[in-house]
């Protein structure tokens, strides 16, 4: 297929998980927020600020909790590239790009999901008059429609490469957003509180109900973050989502035997396996958290020269 | 005129003098083709109307098949999304009506793909001095680049729409040639589409020709003219960009034939053969179907500046290893000032005589007839021979003197830049107002043809309409609408795609007497049946029953 559409499936598919991951954290973060901390068990700390840094987006102002402008910037605020309308209009512009490769009913799904997260426009009466009010109606919204237009997606789209690299950008952001929000929230040295209460990074991914039927241990920081990294049957712990982003490119690619991007997310995938046996249960997870994701950096470079570039000169044009 | 909610839309409709009416006679009674179709829209109401109209636009947000306006007229202001303006009165071609106008085109586009080779190759109706050398060269579309290429097949205008009027005495006229890039087939399926899914009904009494085999009719007439010796051809869509007012109809024309669509910064030529970059490095394409114009396409031969260009294309094409829909420099043949020699052209190539007519057109670079066309500037329409979309095109009766005063001098100066035309009286057909009210407005008619091995037209084409009252100009960037065209079938068209065959609603699927309706139903009538089918050991009888209900037995079935 054309490189410069395989470039633009791979970063729909890495907008829409952004857009849902974020959907789920800020869901996550609004709830917790509005009830303040419990005293009792301190526990990590993962407000609107660590939301923030997570984004990239440091801002010069202190903020407080409950302050809900924090988060209606991640949610609402098309100025801002890391709100959830940002991503969700990234996708549309390019499904739009991609409207002869994707089916029309996908592009229609994510079509939709823009217009009604806007806020409508002429002639959308009688669809959805106004845009979703508040963060916790907006990323309720986001994450339904996101689910439709992956279901879409899955059960529309050829197993061809065009689904490849859609599912592989997804794949690698969601990976990437696991651990960013890791390296946010775990502290990261051995001090006091290392190993406290951790139940909000599990509903800022949407794993809570997953992590109880799993893992016998409380919801505390380490085997939280062991759950996330190295859980294989959770599809979006990060060593599932290497797994399968070695499926999707070993499909993809003409030659994968001595394909640099397959071969390094083979070894990924056998690293993370191996330290899962090898570290011990309470062991300290954040030097690993972050050699894994500047490993994920490299195989987004090494996809981005193999695949993509004929893509290159095409930013030209932008 | 009493339009209460009780009064049906259609009753206080009356066609508008000395325009003819599509739907209505003058007397205001529905034609003997529209009779039906009046019935199921006086049956739908202003409310059904109004109800369809918002469920048309929801729909086409949802899908995206919108365009885009500015927000003044001078280009400032936000860009706005608008639902495609769909109306929801169909426009009804009797099949008689309809093979006069396909045999005209055929005929007509045949003539003109004749004429672009002539062109280019041995000049011969110039020399025979039916049409002006100056003339041509003079054509802003006029590609020096091509002398001498002759693509595969001989073909050149691959895909054409010519746009015709039907004048007041119901004579169709061709007001205007298209063989560059035309556009505007995908709202013609698209709105097919939504007509059947929204108004169901009016199709009730009607046998209306599907549209929908256009696709695929291009895409093998793009195979049959690819240089491919081997292997089965690559066709592609080139398109601009997404930011092109079109991008929707390159996309959708890309998914509907299941080909690529490319941009310039796909494809790369090398050793004279086109390639574009895929995930698998490079690969062959055979025939391209341009949607840009000639000025873009390589800056090695045409504008050097052009950033949508793929260098050396020209090259290729001269190669001959690449097929070029339409062939470069085929504007030639639908510039504005050419138009008036096609009926000679359909007489000296074809040896036959039109069967479609031109309106009325004078050439201004003649003193005398520039004088007659400035004294009567006031009953002509006026246009700029290198413009296309309705732009620069003044109205000569619906224009005030200031206007006629500037377009004089206009044209005094630039006399050959400009062509002015009788002012034809476009018929009428009802359209959905504001207040669901049906009124007259003038429409047009863009069939679409194709050609490969032979032309082949899609019944009906694009019907363009002004929304304006009583205004003439249709183009949709101008602020017109569309309609669906019906063209109706009756069984009497030699030529139509799987001739010889039924219509499907005439077909009886063959019976399938030992199918029984299984799983759930089946499931319960079972149980139901169970006492039954040992009492009655007898076999089922042969056909024709297969869906018996069962028989009640005491106690076998509750009550």
């Amino acid at each position: 297929m054309l490189a410069r559409i395989a470039h633009e499936l791979y970063w729909l598919g890495r907008n829409l998980a952004r857009a849902e991951f974020t959907a789920r954290a800020v869901e996550a973060v609004f709830q917790a927020e509005l009830q303040g901390t419990s005293e009792t068990t301190p526990g990590v700390s993962f407000g609107s600020g660590g939301l923030l840094a997570m984004f990239g987006d440091v801002s010069e102002e202190p903020i407080r909790p409950r302050n809900g402008r924090a988060l209606g910037q991640l949610t609402l605020d098309a100025e801002r590239p890391g709100s959830m309308l940002a991503s969700i209009e990234r996708a549309r512009e390019g499904a739009r790009t991609v409207r002869d490769v994707i089916s029309a009913e996908m592009w229609e799904a994510i079509n939709t999901t823009a217009l009604g997260l806007r806020g409508g426009g002429p002639g959308w009466a009688g669809v959805r008059s106004t845009a979703p009010a508040g963060p916790s109606l907006a990323s309720q919204y986001v994450k339904e429609r996101t689910a439709l237009i992956w279901g879409v997606a899955n059960r529309s789209m050829l197993r061809d490469e065009a689904k490849c690299f859609l599912d592989a950008g997804g794949l690698i952001e969601i990976s990437d957003m696991v651990l960013r929000m890791l390296r946010v929230a775990l502290p990261a040295s051995d001090s006091a509180p290392a190993d406290g209460h951790a139940l909000i990074l599990l509903q800022a991914v949407g794993g809570f109900h997953a992590y109880l039927r799993a893992v016998t241990a409380p919801p505390n920081a380490r085997p939280v973050a062991r759950f996330l990294l190295f859980e294989r049957a959770y599809p979006d712990s990060v060593a599932a989502c290497v797994d399968s982003l070695h499926e999707v490119f070993t499909s993809a690619d003409a030659g994968p035997r001595n394909s640099k991007p397959v071969l390094r997310v083979s070894r990924l995938a056998a690293d993370l396996d191996f330290q899962r046996r090898a570290l011990p249960d309470g062991a300290e997870l954040t030097g690993i958290c972050e050699q894994t994701q500047q490993e994920l950096a490299r195989i987004d470079q090494d996809v981005a020269e193999r695949y993509f570039a004929g893509a290159a000169a095409a930013g030209l044009r932008r | 005129m009493g339009t209460g909610v009780q009064t049906p839309a259609m009753d206080a409709y009356r066609p508008q003098a000395p325009f003819l009416d599509e739907l209505f006679e003058d007397d205001g009674t529905p034609r003997p083709t529209a009779r039906a179709l009046v019935e199921e829209l006086r049956r739908l109401g202003p409310e059904g109307l109004m109800e369809a109209g918002r469920r048309r636009d929801a729909i086409f947000m949802q899908q995206g098949i919108t365009f885009e306006t500015k927000g003044a007229d001078d280009g400032e202001g936000a860009t706005k999304e608008r639902p495609f303006p769909l109306d929801l009165v169909p426009r009804v071609l009797s099949g008689q009506e309809w093979r006069d106008i396909k045999r005209g085109l055929a005929q007509r586009i045949r003539a003109l793909n004749h004429f672009v080779d002539d062109v280019y190759h041995a000049r011969e109706i110039v020399r025979e001095g039916l049409v002006p050398w100056r003339l041509v060269a003079s054509c802003p579309h006029f590609a020096r680049a091509v002398h001498g290429i002759r693509p595969p097949g001989g073909v050149y205008t691959h895909v054409a729409g010519c746009d015709l009027v039907r004048h007041s005495d119901g004579t169709w006229k061709v007001i205007e040639d298209n063989v560059r890039i035309p556009s505007g087939i995908s709202y013609v399926l698209e709105n097919r589409a939504a007509m059947a899914r929204l108004v169901p009904e009016l199709f009730a009494s009607y046998r209306v020709r599907p549209v929908d085999h256009y696709p695929q009719l291009l895409l093998s007439a793009l195979r049959s003219v690819a240089p491919s010796a081997e292997s089965e051809a690559t066709v592609v869509v080139w398109t601009p960009g997404p930011a092109n007012p079109a991008y929707f109809e390159h996309a959708f024309l890309a998914r509907q034939m299941g080909v690529e669509l490319v941009e310039a910064s796909d494809l790369v030529v090398r050793d004279d053969v086109l390639y574009m970059r895929t995930t698998r490095g490079l690969e062959r394409a055979h025939a391209v179907y341009r949607r840009l114009d000639d000025d873009f396409v390589d800056p090695l031969e045409f504008r050097p500046d052009s950033l949508l260009g793929v260098p050396g294309l020209i090259r290729a094409y001269r190669a001959g290893s690449v097929a070029i829909a339409n062939a470069f420099g085929t504007g030639v043949a639908d510039d504005k000032a050419v138009y008036c020699f096609v009926p000679d052209m359909i007489r000296f190539y074809l040896g036959e005589e039109p069967i479609l007519e031109n309106v009325k057109t004078y050439l201004l670079s003649d003193p005398e007839v520039l004088a007659h066309v400035l004294d009567h500037l006031d009953q002509l329409v006026v246009k700029p021979t290198g413009e296309s979309g309705g732009k620069g095109v003044m109205i000569g009766p619906h224009a005030d003197e200031v206007e006629l005063q500037r377009m004089r001098r206009v044209i005094s100066t630039h006399p050959d830049r400009w062509i002015a035309q009788d002012v034809v009286r476009l018929s009428t057909v009802p359209t959905v107002g504001p207040d669901a009210v049906l009124q007259p407005r003038h429409v047009d008619l863009r069939p679409f043809a194709v050609f490969g091995e032979r032309i082949d037209i899609v019944p009906g084409g694009l019907t363009r309409v002004a929304l304006e009252d009583g205004s003439l100009i249709v183009n949709s960037s101008r602020g017109g609408g569309s309609k669906d065209t019906w063209v109706l079938e009756d069984g009497d068209d030699a030529d139509r795609a799987g001739a010889g065959g039924y219509p499907m609603s005439d077909t009886q699927p063959p019976a399938l007497p030992d199918l029984r309706y299984g799983a759930w139903t089946g499931q319960q009538q079972q149980q139901q049946q169970a006492p039954q089918q040992q009492q009655q050991a007898a076999p089922e009888r042969p056909g024709g029953r297969h869906r018996r209900r069962p028989r009640a037995t005491p106690g076998a079935r509750p009550r």
